[in-house]
This record gives structure tokens, sequence and C-alpha cells, in this order.
């Protein structure tokens, strides 16, 4: 039978488990292989993962699980996502729903953000834990790759409130050289249908030379979807099979930033330390609103929130923004 | 101000460490230490050439600041043995580089160097879950072998008291009063902290596959040429007595090797105190710097992200809130550098006049730090 998590649309046996091998065969239905199994979880702040423009400054429980439907050459997590979930087992930890939210309760976090690997590849856990998060008033985000089906698209929209969205590349070359699937449209037309129910952030490493020259196309794009889409250009940190090959330019990629900057509202260029270009500027007026540090790999971290309100502290005029500033230990006292 | 020059490749900017934020502020020694970072990129913490790039950092430093007292870390031999599964002759190869690349720097340097070995690894067996408790376990990534425990039920406490892979569970006045503290000392200790048993880790805590772990050792080796030390807490002041001397010294810790693997003539010395031992990290290193048990401030079961909310002083190095006082580099009077591959440890926890530090975190390699700490000792 054929898998409708993800356009792959692998067919699925009771012992053939598809691209990301985590969902099989049993009596005619989909099942996960591993349900309510976790690699990990951690603390960490919400522009680490990154959202700049959700809940500022909250405190989130990071989980993530196992395996993926891409294979990128310069995926930052392979020893956890290219390897067989099975060969896992022991390491994995059985944590059901309600059990990870009392968690992200004890550790005082304001929301559980799935954002080690994807979530297509897990969506039944992740439902199901949404479920008991919506019961305790803890919300719920993800990063994705977004090649989902429509369907499971439709499902992570209603899973999780805010969404960052990984949107590598465009051409289909790129696409099959570096992710290893055929093409971007999928993509572009879960982003759109996101944006329509849920806050939305996109995300777009940057390798130059090879899919920088289409840094004005996705700003196109995005912008046509919606102009205040939050923007995340990262400097490629080269891993797994581009371990060898050269960081990207920054004075090179900031320039091109620079060229696309107003095509959107809030463009943002890091994954590097201390880049200068984190802090989110009002778009009506250029004063800055929310001052970031960037920690590069030891991940972004808010200095300054000056939009109270979702105003702009010069002019008054509106910042977008998903949820309200949130003091980093607001949670403890009710935890 | 103190300033902190970040190098992500081809690119540097400057920080004013306390707040993270750019700075404009000129040093006197910002130019040669932006010279010697361009000149040095960090190959990564398992790149084959990491241990060397220490060597050849720290000789550049020699250079050009000429300082009587080195603090140097060698770490790609820890790093690599932990996450990946090494044939005994590679583990060999590269704890003998590690020594190698040491003894290069006293050759080259010319400086007496004094060599410490932070503990033996042993496999990773045993993994530990503590995720069913009514309570929580607080355990992290870099510290395998103690986790804290707050708010156990009584069903928790038989647990863990049955539990089969945990050593023990220590009370909290149990450890104030093994290191000598007060009721206003215990402020960031777990309520109890679990004892991992040999070759048990904590599941959960680390992305990677763990493959070894700090033992930790009861005794670790010290160079024979640093004189009696019967503990750790020893290090400091038979340190400062040769710098005093009027010795050039360097201290080389070389992370993850103990006394089964450790090659010059040496001495042991207790790791810790009692039942506790120090794994390579914060607290050891503190309590070879300060010559003082930190583990009232620095222990593994901290919930070090309390202390992480907006306006937390110095981003830039991590968990901690503020720089210990006490350290080496603090009480030595001369010129003084750190340069090590086990990141933010060295413009912590040393005290040095200037520090350089690989930028990576969890293994992703972003490029150095370094930090002025005294840029006033060049006019002398």
């Amino acid at each position: 039978m054929e898998c409708d998590y993800c356009e792959r649309r692998c067919r699925l046996g009771p012992d053939s488990f598809g691209y990301c091998k985590m969902y099989r065969q049993e009596g005619g239905r989909i099942v996960e292989r591993f349900p309510d199994r976790w690699c990990a979880y951690g603390v960490s702040r919400v522009e680490t993962i990154p959202f700049y423009h959700a809940w500022p400054g909250a405190r989130c429980l990071v989980v993530g699980t196992s395996g993926c439907n891409f294979n990128c050459r310069y995926c930052a997590n392979a020893e956890v996502v290219k390897v067989d979930p099975a060969g896992l087992a022991d390491i994995m930890l059985d944590i059901a729903p309600e059990a990870m939210v009392a968690k992200a309760r004890k550790h005082g976090c304001h929301a559980i953000v799935f954002a080690v690997n994807e979530p297509t590849v897990s969506l039944p856990t992740l439902a199901r834990v949404a479920e008991a998060a919506k019961a305790a008033g803890i919300a719920m985000g993800c990063l994705t790759n977004g090649y989902g089906t429509p369907r499971s698209t439709a499902l992570l929209g209603r899973i999780f409130s805010f969404v960052n969205v990984s949107l590598k590349g465009l051409a289909s070359e790129f696409c099959v050289d570096y992710l290893s699937v055929p093409e971007a449209g999928p993509i572009l037309r879960n982003i759109a249908a996101l944006a329509r129910v849920c806050h939305v952030e996109v995300t777009t490493p940057v390798i130059e030379g090879v899919n920088d020259q289409e840094m004005e196309a996705m700003a196109d794009f995005l912008a046509g979807v919606r102009r205040d889409i939050p923007w995340h250009v990262f400097r490629l940190l080269p891993e797994y099979r581009m371990q060898q090959e050269h960081y990207p330019s920054i004075e090179a990629l900031s320039a091109k930033v620079e060229a696309v900057k107003n095509r959107l509202d809030y463009v943002y260029f890091h994954n590097f330390i201390g880049s200068r270009w984190v802090n989110t500027h009002c778009p009506s007026c250029g004063a800055v609103a929310i001052s970031r540090h960037s920690l590069g790999c030891g991940g972004d971290k808010l200095d300054t929130f000056f939009a109270a309100g979702g105003r702009c502290p010069s002019c008054n005029g509106p910042i977008a923004l998903y949820g309200e500033h949130v003091a980093w230990n607001a949670k403890e006292a009710t935890a | 101000m103190t300033l902190a020059l970040l190098d992500a490749r081809q690119w540097q900017q400057a920080v004013d460490l306390r707040s993270g934020r750019p700075s404009e502020a000129v040093s006197p020694l910002g130019g040669m230490v932006g010279d010697i970072l361009a000149r040095h990129p960090f190959p990564g913490d398992r790149d084959g050439g990491s241990n060397a790039w220490v060597t050849d950092t720290a000789l550049d430093f020699v250079a050009r600041y000429d300082p009587g007292f080195a603090f140097l870390a060698y770490a790609q031999q820890y790093y690599s043995s932990r996450y990946g599964a090494l044939a005994p002759e590679t583990r060999r190869k590269y704890v003998e580089n590690a020594f190698a690349e040491a003894a290069r720097f006293a050759r080259e340097s010319g400086m007496t160097t004094v060599l410490v070995g932070t503990g033996d690894l042993v496999p990773a067996t045993t993994p530990i879950d503590l995720e069913d408790l009514d309570g929580l376990a607080v355990a992290s990534n870099w510290c395998a072998h103690y986790a804290g425990l707050y708010d156990l039920s009584d069903r928790d406490r038989e647990t863990l008291a049955r539990h089969p892979h945990l050593e023990r569970i220590v009370p909290r006045q149990e450890i104030l009063d093994l290191f000598g503290g007060g009721p206003e000392d215990g402020g960031r200790l777990p309520d109890y902290m679990a004892v991992a048993c040999r070759g048990g880790f904590f599941k959960g805590s680390s992305l990677r596959r763990l493959v070894m772990v700090p033992e930790p050792s009861a005794v670790i080796p010290v160079s024979q040429n640093l004189g009696p030390a019967t503990s750790i807490l020893d290090i400091r002041p038979r340190l400062l007595e040769l710098l005093e001397a009027g010795n050039r010294v360097a201290l080389a810790l070389l992370e993850g090797v103990g006394c089964a693997e450790f090659q010059p003539p040496y001495t042991t010395c207790a790791n810790g105190k009692d039942w506790f031992r120090y794994e390579p990290g914060d607290a050891q290193y503190l309590a070879l710097s300060t010559g003082r048990h930190p583990i009232f401030e620095h222990n593994g079961g901290y919930r070090y992200y309390l202390d992480d909310g907006e306006h937390k002083p110095y981003p830039f190095s991590g968990y901690f809130k503020e720089l210990p006082a006490g350290t080496i580099g603090e009480a030595y009077p001369g010129r003084s550098i750190a340069v090590g591959n086990r990141s933010m440890f060295m413009h912590v926890c040393t005290g040095c006049d200037v520090t350089c530090e690989c930028f990576a975190r969890n293994l992703y390699n972003q490029g150095l730090m370094s930090v002025i700490f005294r840029d006033d000792k060049m006019v002398r």
C-alpha cells in the first residue's frame, strides 16, 4: 500500500518501511514502527530553533524522533537521522504523550518544538502529543522540510501552531543532487498552505555558487505568499557529506541578503557566530524592535524585546508576531 | 570592558564579552589576536589536525606575546572516542598524537610543560532511563555520570534505591557535608544526585550515540616534572611555585586520558573526594585552576537553563552567568595565554590574559573565539 505521509509515496508492507523507515503496513493501515519513541529532548530558547517571530523569549522543550524522508548532503543531525531507526532502539526514550507534556511542564517550558528530524515521519505520535499539549495549554511548533502530502500537511497544520519550513532550493537539479528529491513544487505548495492556517517562518541554507543565485526568486515567492513571512537565510554549515567543503563567504552572502531584503518585511542572515543580521527592524521606520545575539551553533538568543503589544517602539507600526513575549522563567511558578 | 573576537572564517566580529553586543573598542592586542585567528582556522573537534591546531596556535601566541604561563587543552582523542567506534590502534594513535603535540609545544616554546590526563574513558555500555519518575531527572549532554533529581515521590525513591545501574543516590545534605558547605551553599545543588555505574550514562541527553564515557577516574596522572601532588587541588599551587621560581611553565590537559594510557613518567593525584570523581568538564577545570572544589556551583545536576534568560550576561560563555574568580591565570602576575580545543572552558576557567578556543558547540564547528582579559602587560 502507498504511504501518503510524504510525497515520496513509498510502497509499504508488513516488512517494508519506506524511505524514512518509520512506517509500515498493518492490517490495511499505515502504522508507526516506533510510536512514542524519542531520540532525545532538551530545553532550549525559541530563537535557537530558530523562531524569531513566535513567542519571543520562550523556553521550549525541543524533541525529536529518528528518520527522515530527505537525504540532504549537509544534514546537521545525520548521526540520528541517517541511521536505521531500529538500530537506535536501545537508546531511544519511551515517553507517552501525556508524559511528554508533563515533562515540558516540569521543565517550565512554554512550548514543545519538534526540531531534530522531520515531523512527517512521526505524525501520529505528534498528533497525540498535540492533543495532550492542547489540554495543558502548551503550544506546539516544528521544523519541517515541507515535503508532506496535502493530507499530511493539513494534519501538520492542525498539530503545530508555529512552523519553520526549510526552503532549501528551487531548481530540480539542486533538489536531486543535494536533497535526493525530484523537485521543490510540493514544498512551495505546502508553504502557501501552512501560511493560511498557522504561523510560518522559512529557513534557507545557502551554499555559495549552488543555490545563492536563487535568493531573489525565493524571496519573490515568499512575498507572494505573505510579505511578513520571516525568512532566515542561513550560511550553510558544511556537515555530513559536505564536511570537507568550504564555508560560504559571509561577505559575499551578506551582499546578496542586502540585495533582497526589501522584498520581504523580515530577512535575517545567520547560523554563524556574531552575525549582525539577527535583529528585527520595523518594516515601516527601520527601528530595532527586537535585538538578539547570534551564537551560531550555540543557538540564537533574545537580547532585548522592544515590541510590546506587537508595536514598533519608535513609530508604533505593527511588528508581525505570533504569540506574546514570554519571560524565560514565566512557567517556573506553575511547573 | 572585556573584548571577545569572534572568527567565523574569513569574517571577524568584536563583541563586549559581558553584554555580547558588537563593540568598536580597540585593544592594543586586537590586531595581533585577529591575525592569529585568521592564520589558524579550526579544523573541527574530531579532525585529525585538531590537536596540531592547539600547538600551532599556542606557538603563534608564544612568538608574539611571550607568555610566562600557558594553559593548553588537547581534546581531539576525547571527542573522537566519545562518539566514534574507534579501533584500538586508532585510539592509540590519537592518544599518541596528543602527547606528541604537547611535546612539540614544549620543545618549540622552551616552556616546562606539565601534563595532566583528565581521566580514563570506558565503553558506554549501560543506558540508564530515568524518564518514568514522578519527579524530574536532569542530565546534560556532557556529563554522563551524574544526574540531578528533583521533587522525588516516595515511589521514585523506591525505584531509584532498587535501580541496578545506579551506584548511589546522594542527598544534597550529604554533598554539603562532604565538601564542607553550609545551607547557604546548596542553592545550585539538586535535591539528590544520581551517580551512574561504571559505563553507565543517562539516556536522552545526547543526540549522538555515546561510544565511550568518562570512567570517571579516582586518580589522574600528572607528569613528574610538577613535583608532588596528592590531590587535583595541589596542581595549582605547585604550578605557581614553579612560576614564582622563574620558570616559564605550561599546563597541558590531555582530555580523556588516564593512567592506563599516560606516557611520560607520572605520579597520581586524587580526582575528587570520597565517592565524588570529576568527569572531564567545567568542574574539573575549575578544581585544577582555582585549587578549590567548585561542586556547589558546578555539578552535573543543576538546571543550568534557569539562568539563561534575557539579559543573561556573557551570552557567548554558554551556561556561565559570571566568570569564576580565583583562577590560576589571575593569580600569576606575568603574561599568560590559554589555547585549547575544549571550547569555552579556555576563557571561562583559566583566567589567562588572552584565551583562544574553538567555537564548536556539540561538535558543530563555527570557528574561533579569543578573549582579551588583560592588554596592559605588553607595555611593561
